[in-house]
């Protein structure tokens, strides 16, 4: 058997399993293998619809990363990053060793796992906090809403599939790594993350014993908690530079209203405004007129709160061009291109209508702010 | 106090003798059938409203040959507009507040008869369709 063999190899006789990988590293474990799994699936195979689903998979891995760094100071030895993480001088030395079959047995991480689980945990944190910049310049959530302009969203989105990139490399390193050291130690090490217990011989390297702090965790893991999901929540309770106007002017949503939903004026740039509310009596195959007086005053306010005036990404992707032949925003490039998935049938539905009725599945379209999160096919 | 209050008392007053504000209520589908039939010197047809309503025109814009094609040939119950929002019913018996609003009739009258005509409406013809509309 390849274990007895390796037994004999490396002259170790082992005495019975002992508990290594506590209750929670082994929950962080399987949890952060779940989540990065379901993020990558979401992040790189589905489409935009999906980025609810990832965010929410994403955040959870950040937070079971950010709750093991908390442990890696509390927990007991094994999970202790005292007791796994090494110097360069060290591992360089363990990795010579490695190649001259001649390394001392870690029962806990050896100090190439210790700095690959580092590597992994490094990147997770930095692909959620490229993902929530990204989130907070695109699309005006989290706590970066405040501080980055949708401008820099294409740059963050770049980046943050760079370091999606950089972690499935890692997670295939870390595999790797796990199956050589497994066929080397001849010991199943994903059994013993699943049953948390690993053999210990004579001569293996234990970190030293602590007791685990769990009071002081969890103690720190909720304030922490509680920081970031109000950082998280911020933009809905404070304001934020860029936001499509708020206060809707009564005249115009009495006036506008009565025929289609409420178009926000961030949807279009004042040029745009200037012209539709100059052809009222011809309005896209309908009289809409108002009387001069009226008009003007509806007009002063779409154009004061233009696309100009916004930073979301709805204020930025739609241009009318009626020499173009593009005289509704269904017919930019970028509603054509976002909705191409969209059956005409489901438009043409009762609870549609028409293309342009944003608000049957965009439900916070009145508000101008058009967050994927909220958007959903109806009929 | 005093001054303020003879002042709103004054207001008012020129508010109602000017029909000022022509705010939600000030009117009804009898009072504008016969504000419209005067100024047409005609008598109110509800059945020439109905075949004016109901009929297919092709004066205006081709997307509304219809007064129906948004209010639907049901009139007691929710049409829809081309963008997809409901019209409330037109009847008067489901809908009281129908037809009290000379501005708001003024305004829909302007423009869904030069949608569906390609021209207003005559007083006449205004008459005729609330003589009709006004009795659903
Ligand atoms: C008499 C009915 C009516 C009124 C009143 C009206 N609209 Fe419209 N509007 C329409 C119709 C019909 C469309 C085309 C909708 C469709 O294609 O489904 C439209 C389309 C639009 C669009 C383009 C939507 C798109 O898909 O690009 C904008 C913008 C718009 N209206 C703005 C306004 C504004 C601003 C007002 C108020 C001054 C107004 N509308 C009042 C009937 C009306
Ligand atoms: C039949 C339902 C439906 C209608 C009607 C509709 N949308 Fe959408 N829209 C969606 C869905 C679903 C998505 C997400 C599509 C995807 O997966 O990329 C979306 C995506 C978008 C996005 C991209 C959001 C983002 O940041 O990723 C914008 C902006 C948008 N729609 C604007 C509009 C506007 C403006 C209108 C009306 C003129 C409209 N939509 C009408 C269903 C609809
Ligand atoms: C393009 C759609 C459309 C067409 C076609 C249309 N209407 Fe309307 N009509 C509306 C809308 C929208 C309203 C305002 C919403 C409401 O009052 O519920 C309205 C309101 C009215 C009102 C005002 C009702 C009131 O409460 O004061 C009258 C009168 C009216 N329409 C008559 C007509 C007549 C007559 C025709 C045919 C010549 C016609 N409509 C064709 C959409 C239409």
């Amino acid at each position: 058997m390849d274990k007895k063999r390796a037994e004999a190899a490396q002259g170790r006789t082992r005495r019975a399993p002992q508990p290594v990988w506590d209750g929670f590293v082994r929950l962080f474990h399987w949890g952060l293998v779940a989540s990065i799994a379901v993020a990558a699936v979401t992040g790189f195979l589905l489409g935009p619809s999906f980025i609810p689903v990832h965010v929410v998979a994403a955040s959870l891995a950040v937070a079971l990363v950010l709750a093991r760094i908390i442990w890696g100071f509390a927990g007991g030895g094994y999970a202790r990053f005292a007791g796994f993480v090494a110097g360069p001088g060290r591992l360089l030395r363990y990795a010579r060793d490695v190649l001259a079959r001649r390394e001392a047995r870690h029962v806990g991480h050896n100090p190439l796992g210790g700095a690959m689980v580092l590597a992994l945990m490094a990147a997770v944190l930095v692909a959620g906090l490229t993902g929530w910049a990204f989130l907070g310049a695109g699309a005006k959530l989290g706590p970066f809403a405040f501080v980055l302009a949708f401008a820099a969203s294409p740059v963050l989105a770049e980046l943050h599939e760079a370091v999606a990139f950089a972690i499935l490399a890692l997670v295939a390193l870390h595999v790797a790594g796990v199956v050589f050291t497994s066929r080397r130690e001849g010991e199943n090490l994903v059994r013993a993350m699943v049953t948390g217990e690993k053999e210990v011989g004579p001569q293996d390297i234990v970190p030293p014993q602590r007791e685990p702090r769990t009071g002081a965790a969890l103690g720190v893991g909720l304030a922490l908690a509680l920081v970031l999901g109000a950082a998280i929540a911020a933009p809905v309770f404070l304001p934020v530079p860029g936001a499509p106007v708020a206060e809707i002017d009564p005249t115009v949503r009495a006036e506008c209203t009565d025929c289609h939903m409420f178009y926000h004026p961030s949807l279009l740039p004042a040029g745009d405004w200037r012209r539709i509310m100059a052809t009222l009596d011809d309005h896209y195959g309908e009289d809409a007129s108002l009387d001069a007086d009226t008009a003007a005053e509806i007009t002063a306010w779409l154009t004061a709160h233009a696309a100009e005036s916004a930073d979301t990404r709805a204020s930025k992707v739609f241009r009318l061009d009626p020499a173009g032949g593009v005289t509704r925003i269904t017919e930019t490039p970028f509603w054509k291109a976002r909705h191409a998935g969209i059956g005409d049938a489901a438009f043409r539905s009762a609870e549609v209508g028409s293309r342009a009725n944003c608000a049957a599945c965009h439900a916070d379209a009145e508000s101008g702010w058009f967050n994927p999160f909220f958007a959903e096919i109806e009929g | 106090m005093h001054e303020n209050l003879r002042r709103l008392t004054l207001i008012g007053a020129l508010a109602v003798l000017t029909g000022w504000p022509a705010a939600a209520g000030d009117t009804s589908a009898r009072q504008l059938i016969a504000q419209f039939a005067a100024e047409a010197g005609t008598q109110p047809s509800a059945a020439r409203g109905k075949a004016l309503f109901m009929g297919t025109h092709t004066g205006g814009k081709p997307e509304t040959p219809s007064c129906t094609t948004c209010h639907t040939r049901n009139l007691k119950a929710a049409g829809q507009t081309r963008a997809g929002k409901a019209i409330e019913p037109m009847a008067p018996s489901v809908n009281p507040a129908r037809y009290t609003d000379s501005a708001k009739v003024a305004k829909w009258f302007r423009r869904n008869c030069k949608s569906v005509l390609g021209r207003e409406c005559t007083a006449a013809e205004k008459a005729d369709i609330l003589a009709w509309l006004s009795g659903l």
